[in-house]
């Protein structure tokens, strides 16, 4: 049983990483479509150069690029490729094999992770030999913590996304949904500043959501400031519930997804 | 010989009303384009009141005039979801499937073919709310009847810049037909212009203004819309407009001769 | 020819499927009525089909576009929930999509791939080993054994967007073989392939049933597909199975004429032809009768006799269009 799933799960990431490779081109440009935290790096480097926070511009650097490189890893987009799927009738393709079709997405995201790798290895290298004040090493148990929590926040998001791109079953183009709740992604997760930053009333209500946990909470963690406070096991706890939870939904809605989708005529 | 030609508007007007047909075929999709642009717009505002951190001022730039760049951004967002997305967006598609062909065998320019043959009416929800945030605020910074006359010129010229940016782009897929994304790159670096260019570093500044040009897409319209417009800067932007313009067309008639159908 | 036994292996009794579909005026009003409020229609693909295969047949399945032929693949492949009805599949339920009942089916869909595209085809079968949990030297094995049997060996390593229509039909094929289905159903497998590429994944199937013992169910537009391979068609219309049985007894009884040409001397006055049989058409001179089969001698020895012949040929008139004569006709049934 787990000699089958382990050979299963090399089959599919070895196939995955081979497919990823010949997107070589590809994952440069992907890399660069996620660079919107260093544009907003160097917005937040003037604010800080310009008015006391408490913070220096190179706290900035810092807190923008890991949080770069946390959006890196934690990148999905499952949910173009479902509702194509389900558009073009190829889920039907995927039903017929004798395995849930959700692990070969996840194998694809997995196997993506590692053909970035490189370039975003060369990336990093470049910004710190651009501006060598940013360097740091990080504390080795801050940095474990740190990619402990980034692989909990992209399973959580896989989750999370892989849960509304049952959506497509009903609507058209779930892609739009994902849209929106990318706008909240953005606004509460601490991509547009440090969430210690955030008037108090706004990081309570974020704090509901599972929002800090997908990018601040990782940020926080790797970085160990103390202007950016994290409690790293409650971290742990609440990821792990939403994970859960949606895990749980995910399966409720594919159920009922699957009923529809054959009602479509598959 | 006389040849029967339909007018070019008269073509351009049947493309948008048979994809806004088969556009609104998705309700939800409509309640969902208007959250989305409601919520972008929300994202902005918020992220711009924490870089103003509640002065009045930022970068030289007043909260209201800020405003006005953030509703210039919201109407180019609009543009690029009506007109540029669904069909620049589309290039990719026609050289990954071979279907391109059909669009050069047509007696109409391929140039406007590709650039005008779908319309998304969910770019109108930020061209609408774009507009009027832009109004308001331009009037709440005092901006004048000429004022808003003479942005007319620079907010073109932006469209045309942004135009061209994404044709000359997506028209690299002609060699590159994997690449799916190029035009999401420039989506992001356009972003920048969410805030007036000035609150940048020096590093950036030159990066927007003369490598990816956002300064002229956003600022140098709401510069002029609330009188502080140079001359200088309007021309440059409608010299780079024109420019942008001419290299578009030529960098995609020298790319259709490296065009070799696909095989199936 | 084929390897059938009297196990039943697919049995489906009185299944249907009706779809609602949504219903939309052309223009701009139409859309903003549609948009307000949405009309439906129900469609009733398929409306009430039973039939019984058993094990190693190989049996066509007939029909225009829009007869339900997908639909009914789709119910017993386990894609669609039937509305009403039963389908068993070796034994189980298709739509349940069991495990050990989708390791003993496939379906070859000629318009769809499961093929990685940017990678050669072996790295793409590699996953279809694991998930079928066929053994790394056993895989190996039966690929090359397909291979072989296609004769796509050496394409197996080229990315699979460099192959012809017809090689990544084949490298289709052998994906969707691989775990060695028992029950192979296929949706126009010959769908735009060259005349080679068809003669040879007929061949193929043929020797794949011969060898496995595999049932086969297929729908194909290429009438050759189903004379080459099945003895038995079903044929559906308007959601209705309308036949079912040998295939040539189909053709003696929807097409009891076949068709004499000649070709003459010289052209004749059409009164002199017309005594000999029912003309089907003149073509200067060349004339097409249509006899019955009893009168068939006798017509040709009259022929013969009477007429100033060069050449002479006797045919049946091709499948399609005794397909197309009986649908053409409102009720089958009647006619018979």
């Amino acid at each position: 049983m787990i000699g089958r799933a382990l050979r299963q799960a090399r089959a599919l990431l070895s196939v995955r990483y081979a497919e990823m490779l010949e997107y070589r081109a590809e994952l440069v440009l992907w890399m660069l479509a996620g660079s919107m935290p260093l544009i907003l790096m160097g917005v937040w480097m003037k604010v800080a150069a310009t008015r006391p926070l408490g913070l220096e511009p190179v706290d900035f650097a810092r807190y923008f690029l890991v949080l770069f490189l946390v959006r890196q890893a934690t990148v999905v987009w499952v949910i173009w490729e479902f509702q194509e799927k389900v558009l073009t009738g190829a889920l039907s393709q995927r039903l017929l094999q004798p395995i849930d079709p959700v692990w070969n997405e996840v194998a694809k995201h997995v196997a993506e992770r590692f053909a970035r790798l490189p370039f975003v290895v060369v990336l990093v290298a470049l910004f710190f030999a651009l501006y060598p004040d940013a360097r740091w090493v990080p504390h080795p148990w801050a940095l474990l913590s740190g990619l402990l929590l980034t692989i909990a926040a992209f399973a959580v998001r896989f989750a999370i996304q892989y849960t509304l791109s049952m959506m497509a079953f009903w609507t058209e183009r779930a892609g739009s949904l994902q849209s929106v709740w990318f706008h909240l992604y953005v606004l509460f997760s601490g991509m547009l500043a440090p969430l210690s930053m955030y008037p108090e009333s706004v990081r309570t209500f974020a704090e509901l959501t599972p929002f800090p946990y997908l990018v601040y909470v990782p940020v926080a963690a790797t970085l160990d400031h103390p202007a950016f406070p994290v409690d790293v096991p409650r971290a742990c706890a609440v990821m792990a519930a939403w994970g859960v939870a949606f895990v749980v939904l995910n399966r409720v809605l594919w159920r009922r997804g699957l009923r529809q989708y054959s009602g479509m005529g598959a | 010989m006389r040849r029967h030609r339909t007018p070019l508007l008269r073509l351009v007007g049947l493309f948008w009303s048979t994809s806004v047909a088969a556009e609104m075929e998705y309700r939800v999709d409509f309640v969902l384009a208007v959250l989305n642009s409601g919520f972008g717009l929300l994202t902005t505002i918020f992220g711009l009141s924490l870089v103003f951190g509640g002065g009045p001022s930022f970068a030289g730039w007043s909260w209201h005039q800020a405003m006005v760049v953030v509703g210039v951004f919201t109407i180019l967002e609009g543009f690029t979801r009506a007109v540029l997305e669904p069909n620049l967006g589309q290039i990719v598609r026609h050289v990954q499937q071979g279907t391109l062909d059909f669009v050069l065998l047509k007696p109409v320019s391929a140039q406007l073919w590709l650039s005008t043959r779908g319309l998304s009416p969910w770019g109108f929800p930020d061209v609408v709310l774009g507009v009027g945030l832009t109004l308001w605020a331009a009037l709440k910074s005092g901006a004048g009847a000429a004022d808003l006359a003479l942005a007319i010129v620079p907010l073109a010229a932006a469209v045309v810049t942004l135009y061209s940016l994404w044709f000359v782009l997506a028209t690299t897929s002609i060699w590159f037909v994997k690449i799916y994304n190029v035009t999401q790159v420039l989506r992001t670096l356009v972003e920048a212009g969410r805030y007036p260019v000035s609150v940048y570093p020096f590093g950036h500044r030159m990066f927007f203004t003369f490598i990816v040009p956002v300064a002229f897409l956003t600022t140098v319209p709401a510069e002029t819309l609330v009188g502080r417009g140079s001359w200088a800067w309007i021309a440059a932007s409608v010299g780079l407009a024109a420019l942008l313009a001419l290299a578009a067309r030529a960098f995609f008639r020298f790319a259709l001769r490296f065009y070799t159908s696909a095989s199936s | 020819m084929s390897a059938a036994s009297d196990e039943v292996v697919v049995h489906v009794a009185d299944l249907a499927k009706h779809y609602r579909v949504a219903d939309k005026q052309p223009g701009v009003v139409g859309t903003l009525r549609h948009f307000v409020r949405r009309k439906h229609r129900i469609i009733e693909a398929v409306r009430g089909v039973s039939f019984d295969i058993a094990r190693g047949e190989m049996v066509g399945f007939l029909g225009p576009n829009g007869a339900g032929k997908t639909t009914t693949l789709k119910m017993l492949t386990g894609l669609v929930h039937p509305t009403t009805g039963e389908a068993t599949v070796s034994g189980f339920v298709p739509f349940r999509r069991h495990a050990d009942f989708l390791r003993q089916i496939t379906l070859v869909m000629g318009q769809k791939q499961q093929l990685v595209w940017d990678l050669p085809a072996l790295d793409s079968l590699r996953i279809n080993a694991a998930v079928y949990d066929v053994p790394k030297a056993e895989a190996e094995q039966r690929i090359g054994a397909l291979a072989e049997m296609l004769s796509i060996t050496d394409i197996l390593t080229q990315p699979v967007r460099k192959l012809s229509l017809g090689q990544r039909m084949k490298a289709e094929l052998l994906a969707a073989l691989l775990h060695r289905p028992s029950v192979v159903f296929l949706d126009e497998p010959t769908l735009g392939l060259d005349v080679n590429a068809q003669t040879a994944v007929r061949a193929f199937l043929r020797d794949y049933n011969e060898r496995y013992g595999a049932t086969i169910l297929l729908t194909s537009h290429y009438m050759a597909d189903i004379t080459a391979l099945c003895e038995r068609v079903l044929l559906v219309h308007d959601g209705r199975l309308v036949y079912d049985g040998d295939l040539a007894a189909m053709v003696a009884r929807v097409a009891p004429h076949r068709e004499v040409e000649v070709e003459l001397e010289q052209p004749l006055p059409a009164e002199q032809l017309a005594a000999l049989g029912e003309i089907e058409r003149v073509d200067g001179c060349v004339v097409r009768w249509l006899v019955p089969h009893g009168a068939l001698t006798r017509t040709v020895a009259q022929i013969m006799q009477t007429l100033p012949v060069r050449d002479l040929r006797v045919t049946d008139p091709p499948i399609e269009e005794i397909i197309g004569r009986v649908f053409a006709g409102p009720a089958p049934e009647a006619r018979a």
